[in-house]
């Protein structure tokens, strides 16, 4: 546990900037990766998980940039800054070149698995090839030894007759086939650390559920460090040892998993997994988040979350709170933030209750139309919570 | 077997496309005001019974619809008609200057196509930089300036002003050197290549503007596909990312524009052969009109017509070979 962690991210910040202005997508996150783990980065569309994924391999797309932190990979600096003699922030010396990135990092060190299968798979050039190709340029092998590699690999992933679906299309592929290829792709050149952004979401729930089990099965096989990025609760059940949950650029929990689970000690968290539909809840029984994130361009004061969390206080408004521990569970620590703990020690049993309207005042368009369905949410949710819904946790 | 009978498939559609442009082009030269034989015979003493026996020989009596019918019975056995201005079969006019013509239309292609993609592929590259700007304003002149003028300021710049190359014929490179007065094969083609560079130039400048935006907004589109995100992702390297990851899946639209343009093509030889003075079937075909002589204009019409339709096709099958996906005629 206490090892030195295989990847480690501190206050990551990347930013877009848009015309219309800054977009804080990733504003401030910090994680590790452990070696043979497989963590989880949740959280709702446009929370920015996808692309503080992307900035771990320095390829965040124009006009996006990584503006602050930093990111060491087994004790090399895939990103730091440091000032220089002018005052000015500058990269550090023993941050890897962009070359260096491409030969040393990326694919051989830290592979991704796409989202899409269906878009992410070149539809001219046939399976094999591509598999070949990316084999070829990160193990440094010949290319019929690659070839051999790669038959062996989707044979692995379980794709049948992979010599004849060697040279096949990816148009004649399945989008579940498609996202095994990917999964090859991934593992075939042997990297220490997969990212596999929402690879589950394009495909069908039983498809789901054989690629799930199939990284299970590999990942115990191979050993390799998973990072996981998904917005559904269920896959992060099934599959993480550890969890991160994003809003809004920032993370707002990091917990082992079943930590995460049974003792969720952020508001944002259990909304999450109050609007997860499951076989006990009806459809009416599902309640999920009011509103819609806010715009990164221009987050809420305070706490990010609050213009949508049932526990809102005055005091959220105003204090910003950074994630700290708020328990320790198997070792790891279970950060939490959210003002409502007394490490924060800002007073918020003191503070008065957000209402409703006060909620439509802070600027978020969107949840006013909701303002009425609201009302009686809360009544609701304290049904919710003596009946069974607090039993569950 | 799917390729093969798609192919044939194809052509076969080809041939009522050609009837149609063989009756129309027949009515157009038989309809046109004059008389080939009173043109032919300009200016001398007009006698009225030799007018008739001239007429009589070569069918012109005869209604429209009757001669339209000799005309086609003889294309379907392959004859092309009797050019009764120059007293010669079609097929030989045709032979003797079809040559130039294509030597012409392939160069101003080749032209087009190494310079298009290379500029196209950079301005995507640095999609809104000057370089992008710059050729914008390269495509735009090139596909608003019509070819015969760049054709003359090219005479006017590179022949008259500079002397560097020549203003007007061709050297063919298939005929023997001493004939044309050179010691060499070297010799004879590097004339040709001097006296081709300035036509092709002025010919293939619109395609090469076309194809050039074409194949930027392809790049662009294919360079932000997640197939490239993939590829970056994996360590390749930008320039193989540029050669072949997006590459090849942008040149589609590029062979479209390729085939379709081959009309354009060709009725811009017309008029680049004639500013050049080189002697190809597009001066043929308006000498031809001058003269009324119809079967010229038809057995003319009638290649060019052949021609576009099997570079339609062609394309069509070349979709083949470039995107697996596309299949003929058969289902998985």
């Amino acid at each position: 546990m206490s090892s030195e962690p295989l990847l480690r991210v501190e206050n990551l910040k990347t930013q877009f900037f848009t015309e219309s202005g800054t977009v804080r997508a990733v504003d401030g996150i910090s994680f590790d990766v452990h070696e043979g783990e497989i963590v989880g980065l949740v959280g709702e569309s446009g929370a920015g998980k996808s692309v503080a994924s992307m900035s771990l391999l320095r390829l965040v797309d124009d006009p996006g940039e990584i503006v602050g932190g930093e990111i060491s990979y087994r004790g090399e600096t895939i990103f730091g800054l440091e000032e220089g003699p002018d005052g000015e922030l500058r990269e550090r010396e023993e941050m890897l070149s962009e070359s260096e990135m491409r030969e040393r990092i990326r694919g051989r060190e830290i592979a991704v698995i796409f989202q899409d299968p269906m878009e992410t798979l070149n539809p001219v050039f046939t399976v094999g090839g591509q598999l070949r190709e990316f084999i070829e340029l990160n193990r440094d092998l010949p290319s019929d030894e690659a070839k051999a590699q790669a038959i062996d690999m989707l044979r692995e992933v379980g794709i049948p007759d992979p010599k004849e679906r060697y040279e096949e299309y990816p148009h004649q592929f399945s989008g579940g086939m498609r996202q095994r290829v990917l999964i090859a792709m991934a593992l075939a050149c042997e990297p220490n650390l997969i990212i596999a952004d929402e690879p589950t979401t394009a495909l069908d729930v039983t498809v789901e559920g054989q690629i799930l089990d199939l990284v299970d099965d590999l990942q115990d096989r191979y050993d390799t460090s998973f990072i996981w990025v998904t917005h559904d609760m269920g896959v992060v059940a099934e599959i993480c040892d550890r969890v991160n949950v994003m809003y809004l650029g920032e993370i707002v929990e990091q917990a082992p998993v079943d930590e995460l689970f049974y003792e969720t000690n952020h508001p944002y968290t259990n909304a999450l997994l109050d609007s997860m539909p499951r076989p006990d809840r009806t459809v009416e029984e599902l309640d999920p988040i009011e509103g819609v994130m806010p715009e990164a361009i221009n987050p809420p004061s305070g706490c990010r979350f609050h213009p949508r969390c049932p526990d809102a206080r005055e005091v959220c408004t105003r204090v910003h709170p950074e994630p700290l521990e708020v328990d320790r569970a198997d070792g790891y620590p279970h950060r939490a933030a959210c003002v409502k703990h007394d490490v924060f020690d800002v007073g918020y049993d003191e503070s008065v209750p957000l209402e409703a309207g006060d909620e439509a005042e802070t600027g978020v368009g969107e949840t006013g139309t909701e303002a009425n369905v609201d009302s009686d949410s809360p009544l609701e949710e304290d049904q919710a919570s003596t009946d069974g819904g607090e039993s569950e946790r | 077997m799917g390729l093969l009978k798609y192919t044939i498939y194809r052509l076969l559609q080809a041939i009522p496309v050609l009837i149609g442009i063989s009756i129309i082009t027949f009515v157009l030269a038989n309809l046109a005001p004059g008389d080939p034989v009173r043109l032919m015979l300009q200016g001398q003493q007009v006698d009225e019974e030799l007018v008739r026996a001239i007429e009589q020989r070569y069918g012109l009596d005869q209604p429209l619809h009757v001669r339209y019918w000799n005309y086609m019975t003889g294309l379907v056995q392959g004859d092309l008609g009797y050019s009764i201005h120059r007293d010669r079969p079609v097929s030989d006019l045709m032979v003797e200057r079809a040559g130039p013509t294509l030597l012409l239309v392939v160069s101003a292609y080749v032209f087009a196509i190494v310079t298009a993609i290379p500029l196209g592929i950079i301005a995507a590259k640095r999609r809104n930089k000057p370089t992008d700007h710059v050729s914008r304003i390269v495509a735009l002149v090139g596909v608003s300036t019509p070819s015969f003028w760049i054709g003359i300021m090219l005479i006017i710049i590179f022949a008259v002003q500079l002397g560097w190359l020549p203003s007007a014929g061709l050297v063919y490179p298939w005929q023997p050197p001493e004939a044309a007065g050179y010691d060499n094969h070297l010799q004879l083609w590097a004339a040709t290549i001097e006296h081709l560079l300035l036509p092709m130039i002025a010919l293939g400048t619109l395609q090469m503007a076309t194809l050039m935006r074409v194949e930027r907004t392809q790049m662009i589109d294919s360079l932000q596909q997640e197939y490239v995100k993939l590829a970056r992702a994996y360590g390749v390297p930008e320039r193989t990312i540029l050669r072949k990851h997006a590459f090849r899946s942008a040149q589609l639209p590029i062979i479209t524009i390729i085939g379709l343009n081959l009309s354009t093509a060709l009725g811009g030889a017309v008029l680049i052969e004639t500013v050049f003075a080189i002697n190809g079937m597009g001066r043929l075909f308006i000498e031809a009109i001058q003269q009324l002589d119809y079967q010229l204009i038809m057995g003319i019409t009638m290649v060019l017509g052949a021609i576009f339709v099997i570079g339609v096709v062609i394309t069509d099958i070349s979709y083949a070979y470039i995107d697996p996906r596309v299949t003929y005629g058969e289902r998985e």
